[in-house]
């Protein structure tokens, strides 16, 4: 929920209990006013009466006899209300009656005044209506103020809100904002300022450390293997023991090495260092790949068809990364296969299948993309691959799934663009 | 064929410098970014194999000095750096090829040879072995005359042994040229033994010598004699 919304709910349940309470109170505070004012009347007619009884006049007749009433028979004294017929509106009109005994011309007489309360009704209504509405348009008026200062005062806010969502820190950029007369949020761009400044300088130095890290362990294994492949065309390597040494070490460092890249890729996708893209035909990437692997293919005997009817449009991949995916995917179909057995690629413009026969792996399937889980624990590979497809997918927000079929035995990797 | 090696590790150097002058090249080293801007300066060479982390600058300036000199010489760069925004903006300066460390030494011969193949006799070149003549251009091959007929592979991989000749190539070598690095269990070496085999016999029904030999558990070998 917007802020701005989050204060007006407030707003509004403030003012609409303060109006309530304001209609109650002005309600009853007019209406008893306005009925004090009613009764003083009756009363002023009272002492009128009693003045013109006192010299023994005889009450005066009155064209309005539902305002004065007399009766020789004692009736309740005091105030009260009472409805009579209105006989133009035909209708019970509200009363005020105000009852006292008098003598009048030596005879006892029970006096009733009456005093219609339609004119206090109106006015009550009138001043009611007049009240309400000046102060709905009041909270209207003050909702409307602070949609448009809101609108206005955040506008810096927004801004920075907007820099941020498209920020990334690989861009090796720090962030700047336009000056803002707001305290606060100058403040608060200040301070991100600074801090895109350290994440800058945090970022260099991680990459930095990586690429360095890359190469000094890169050079020693270079130097062994360069060195190995020197030792095995000297005349002595005949020897077979002295060969199979030779050989097992040579190959320990192919292992150890291509860990070390598949390790290097991985932190280097966490780190997002791969900024660069270009649009991905992956079709044609696809067939590539399938060629550069036919030989491994043929070794086991495998059937490889690619559907790719139609290709997603408009992704844009870093080269390498796009090519990793694919690599990792189809090297993926080739290791987990059986002999004779077939692997399938389907490319829609939504999603990437490849699906493969092979024997039913044991385990929980989200595993499978965790580093270093191997399907044979004795295996020279070092179990990477599923974890570079998805975190490739991770950083392109692709989703990556995979779902086994245990009636064909068929195993399927889907990423969806 | 003349060649400047510039690589900072001595180790790696020395072993390179060997293996490139028993492979027939003329090999001059350089050991930072100073000498081999020196050098390339001053002489003129066939290849120049690049490393490009060097403790005193960047390789990639020295491809940019080539390349503004309008050398003719050859660039291939070597890496430990597996950054593959180098890798493209090697290639976007005029390298003509990336290698990454570690990599076989068979490997490197045979882009320097694919190298200095296109740049220096631009297909009036061929390859001849013993009773063997290959045109690289047009990928054709002959024996004692008559054509051969090769699948593609088999071609390459005919190509990867010629140009180490008398050298063991490994079965992880070969393999990684003709399929990239996608091999890395043991028994995807067996597609290697099924093309070795086909070749050899296709050889031999055109009455060729047997000169490729096994070496046990290591890997193949093309032999001289």
């Amino acid at each position: 929920m917007k802020l701005l919304t989050k204060t007006n709910r407030y707003y509004l349940l403030l003012t609409t209990v303060l109006f309530a309470l304001a209609g109650v109170a002005l309600y009853y505070g007019l209406y008893a006013a306005l009925r004090s004012e009613v009764e003083e009347q009756l009363s002023n007619a009272r002492l009128h009466l009693e003045r013109r009884a006192a010299t023994g006049e005889a009450l005066t007749a009155t064209p309005f006899e539902y305002q004065l009433s007399v009766s020789p028979v004692p009736r309740p004294l005091g105030y009260r209300d009472t409805l009579l017929l209105d006989a133009q509106e035909q209708e019970m009109v509200p009363f005020r009656q105000f009852t006292f005994p008098l003598q009048v011309q030596g005879q006892p007489r029970w006096v009733t005044l009456r005093k219609s309360l339609v004119e206090t009704d109106d006015v009550l209504g009138v001043v009611l209506t007049v009240l309400l509405t000046v102060l709905g348009l009041l909270l209207l008026g003050v909702v409307l103020l602070n949609r448009w200062l809101a609108h206005r005062l955040w506008a810096p806010f927004r801004h920075t809100l907007h820099t941020l969502r498209h920020y990334g820190v690989q861009e090796n950029r720090v962030l700047t904002f336009p000056p803002v007369s707001t305290d606060e949020f100058a403040e608060l761009n200040d301070e991100l300022t600074r801090l895109s400044q350290r994440l800058v300088a945090d970022y260099e130095a991680m990459r930095e450390f990586t690429a360095n890290a890359a190469h000094e362990t890169q050079t020693p294994l270079a130097i062994m293997q360069a060195k190995l492949e020197q030792m095995l065309q000297l005349p002595e390597l005949a020897n077979p023991a002295l060969a199979a040494l030779t050989t097992d070490l040579y190959q320990a460092t192919l292992r150890l090495s291509r860990l070390h890249q598949a390790l290097t890729l991985l932190s280097k996708i966490e780190n997002r260092q791969f900024a660069e893209t270009a649009p991905l035909h992956l079709a044609r990437l696809l067939r590539e790949k399938a060629q550069q692997l036919q030989p491994l293919l043929d070794a086991r005997a495998l059937t490889l068809t690619l559907d790719l009817a139609a290709e997603p449009v408009g992704l844009r991949l870093h080269p390498g990364l796009a090519d990793s995916l694919v690599h990792n995917l189809l090297q993926n179909a080739i290791k987990h296969n059986v002999r004779g057995g077939t692997i399938a690629v389907q490319l829609t413009p939504r999603a990437l299948e490849v699906s493969n026969t092979g024997p039913a792996i044991s385990g929980d399937p989200a595993r499978f993309f965790e580093r270093f889980q191997k399907h044979e624990a004795a295996s020279a590979s070092p179990g990477l691959g599923l974890s570079i497809v998805q975190q490739i997918g991770r950083y392109y927000g692709f989703p990556v799934s995979y779902t086994f079929e245990p009636a064909t035995s068929r195993h399927t990797l889907r990423v969806r663009f | 064929m003349k060649l400047l090696l510039v690589e900072d590790e001595p180790a790696l150097r020395t072993t390179l410098m060997d293996y490139l002058r028993q492979s027939g090249y003329v090999c001059e080293v350089a050991g930072s970014y100073e000498q081999a801007r020196e050098k390339v300066k001053l002489y003129e060479y066939d290849c120049v194999v690049l490393d490009l982390t060097l403790p005193d600058g960047n390789g990639l300036d020295i491809l940019r000095a080539l390349k503004a000199d309008g050398s003719r010489a050859g660039v291939l760069i070597i890496s430990a750096r597996a950054a593959l925004d180098d890798r493209l903006a090697g290639l976007d300066l005029g390298a003509d090829d990336y290698l990454t460390k570690p990599f076989h030494l068979a490997e490197l011969n045979s882009r320097l040879r694919a190298i200095i193949r296109r740049r220096q006799f631009q297909g009036h070149h061929h390859i001849a072995f013993r009773d063997l003549l290959v045109w690289p251009e047009q990928a054709e091959v002959f024996v004692r005359e008559q054509p051969l007929t090769l699948t593609r592979k088999e071609y390459d991989l005919l190509l990867f042994l010629l140009a180490n000749p008398n050298r063991v190539l490994t079965k992880e070598a070969i393999a990684e040229h003709l399929c990239g690095d996608a091999v890395d269990s043991a028994d995807s070496f067996d597609f290697i033994y099924t093309h070795l085999k086909n070749l050899r016999k296709k050889l031999q029904e055109k009455g060729a010598d047997n000169y490729i030999r096994t070496m046990y558990g290591v890997g193949y070998k093309l032999s001289m004699d």
